[in-house]
């Protein structure tokens, strides 16, 4: 059965191009967020088993999301999706709980690589 | 002054006057464009002024009179007075602009500009006999001096003379 | 109080080390060979300024980006109309021509390209010079090109009767894309500014 990924960012070209090679490569997109409030809503809803999650939003940050999603969830898998390449913030967010995280703009590659780690398989 | 042809561009905290048969030219967003007109003179000015009073606005450099609503109007009245020698009594205002273009910012900068316009041409007793303000677009105004009409495009919508 | 003429240096630097790095990842998210080039830093008239784009004319999709933290910038790039569904066929690697219709994935792309370049600019400060800046999300408004500008600059043209404008050029290969790029400090930047003079 084909793995259940939740894709939040609040630029519908980036939930598309994430969707894609998310769906070429057999994982099912069970819903979208465009801003924080709504990742956190549809986690709770859809409960998938991994949402891709952008830092740098409106209405309720990617940071903000992810750690209620984990209040909810302490087993949920996040990786956060930014074009922020700072060490301090990226360390902020694996210490907030991200599995991992991806720096736009993304190669397909390192997007699989990161899926992969997060749900443990080579 | 900057013209191509009979046309005359007017930036940002600037008043720009002439006579028939030029054209006044703007591009507003949240700044109000004032155009007075004396019909018999064929004369008229554009101000394009972006905030509402010069009252505590820390600034670096001289002030800029053309910026503000409280400075700008009555310059532009002066100008038409000194340069064509278009008397307040023979003048018509004609306004636009004041649209709010950034959401989420918390202050309707243009609403206070609008106001702050109407409050003073009242003031000067300068009727407004024509207007066109807010929403969320901008305004591209072109003034004609030889009949005193505007002819106003706002972004999206087919123009209309005003 | 700062020589001038070192701030500006230092304007200069940051505004070179900035655009090369949007320029390496514009070209990654394009996918094709492109480049962005500094084309001028220059103090200017606001009044100037906003005469100049109003004889351009034109009318543009742009995304505004605050950056904040140690030394607040105001970011705006702007692509012309057209010029954004071409955008959005490169980002997608779509065949040129496939975007026909201007919709809100188009209106994405222009404020996910202002979103990347932005952060690339805050990067900069950041690695280059610990400082630390980040990008508020984009707000993407389609409009006249002078209206667009005249609102990107009205937080310094309140104060100041002058702008600093840091201007890039687009080029990508094979395609004529028009885009503008526009950096602009504002007040409470000068002391980051000074601190950057004093290390290089």
């Amino acid at each position: 059965m084909s793995k259940r990924i939740l894709v939040v960012d609040d630029a519908p070209i980036i939930r598309l191009m994430l969707s894609d090679i998310l769906k070429f490569n057999n994982y099912e997109v069970v819903g979208e967020g465009c801003n924080g409030q709504e990742g956190v809503d549809k986690y709770k809803e859809l409960k998938p088993d991994l949402v891709t999650m952008d830092i740098v939003m409106p209405e309720k940050d990617g940071i903000q999301a992810m750690t209620e999603i984990l209040e909810f969830d302490k087993n949920a898998k996040v990786v956060m999706v930014t074009a922020i390449d700072q060490r301090e913030s990226l360390m902020k967010a694996i210490r907030a709980g991200a599995t991992d995280y991806i720096i736009k703009p993304f190669e397909q590659d390192r997007v699989l690589s990161a899926i992969k780690k997060a749900f443990g398989e080579a | 002054m900057t013209m191509t042809d009979n046309v005359l561009i007017v930036g940002i905290a600037d008043i720009k006057t002439g006579k028939a048969p030029f054209l006044i030219k703007t591009t507003l967003g949240s700044c109000i464009g004032v155009c007075l007109y004396h019909q018999e003179k064929k004369v008229g000015g554009m101000l394009h002024l972006m905030l509402a009073s010069s009252e505590g606005i820390v600034r670096t450099g001289e002030l800029k009179r053309a910026k503000f609503a409280d400075t700008g109007i009555p310059d532009l009245i002066h100008e038409l007075k000194v340069k064509h020698d278009a008397d307040i009594s023979g003048l018509s205002a004609k306004i636009f602009g004041g649209a709010k273009v950034l959401q989420g910012v918390t202050s309707d900068i243009g609403k206070n500009n609008e106001e702050a316009v109407r409050t003073i041409l009242k003031q000067f007793g300068v009727k407004i006999i024509a207007s066109k303000t807010g929403g969320e677009k901008g305004y591209q105004i072109e003034f004609d001096l030889d009949t005193g009409k505007v002819l106003c495009k706002i972004f999206g919508q087919e123009p209309v003379e005003l | 109080m700062e020589d001038k003429s070192r701030i500006s240096k230092a304007i200069q630097l940051i505004a070179q080390l900035s655009i090369d790095r949007a320029s390496q990842v514009f070209s990654k998210m394009v996918k094709c060979g492109a480049k962005i080039s500094l084309e001028k830093v220059y103090l200017t008239d606001i009044t100037k300024a906003t005469e100049e784009i109003a004889i351009e004319g034109g009318e543009v999709i742009g995304a505004y980006i605050d950056l904040v933290g140690d030394a607040p910038f105001k970011f705006l790039i702007t692509f012309e109309t057209n010029d954004s569904l071409l955008l959005t066929d490169l980002i997608l690697q779509r065949p040129t021509g496939s975007t026909k219709e201007l919709d809100a994935l188009t209106q994405s792309a222009v404020q996910e390209v202002g979103n990347i370049l932005a952060s690339a600019i805050s990067n900069v400060f950041s690695s280059d010079f610990q400082i630390k800046m980040k990008p508020s999300p984009p707000q993407v408004v389609h409009d006249f090109a002078a209206t667009l500008f005249e609102e990107y600059i009205s937080a310094i043209a309140a104060e100041s009767n002058e702008i600093l404008i840091i201007e890039s050029q687009f080029m990508v290969v094979r395609h004529n894309l028009k885009c503008a790029m526009y950096i602009l400090p504002l007040k409470g930047s000068d002391k980051t500014l000074s601190y950057i003079c004093n290390t290089i």
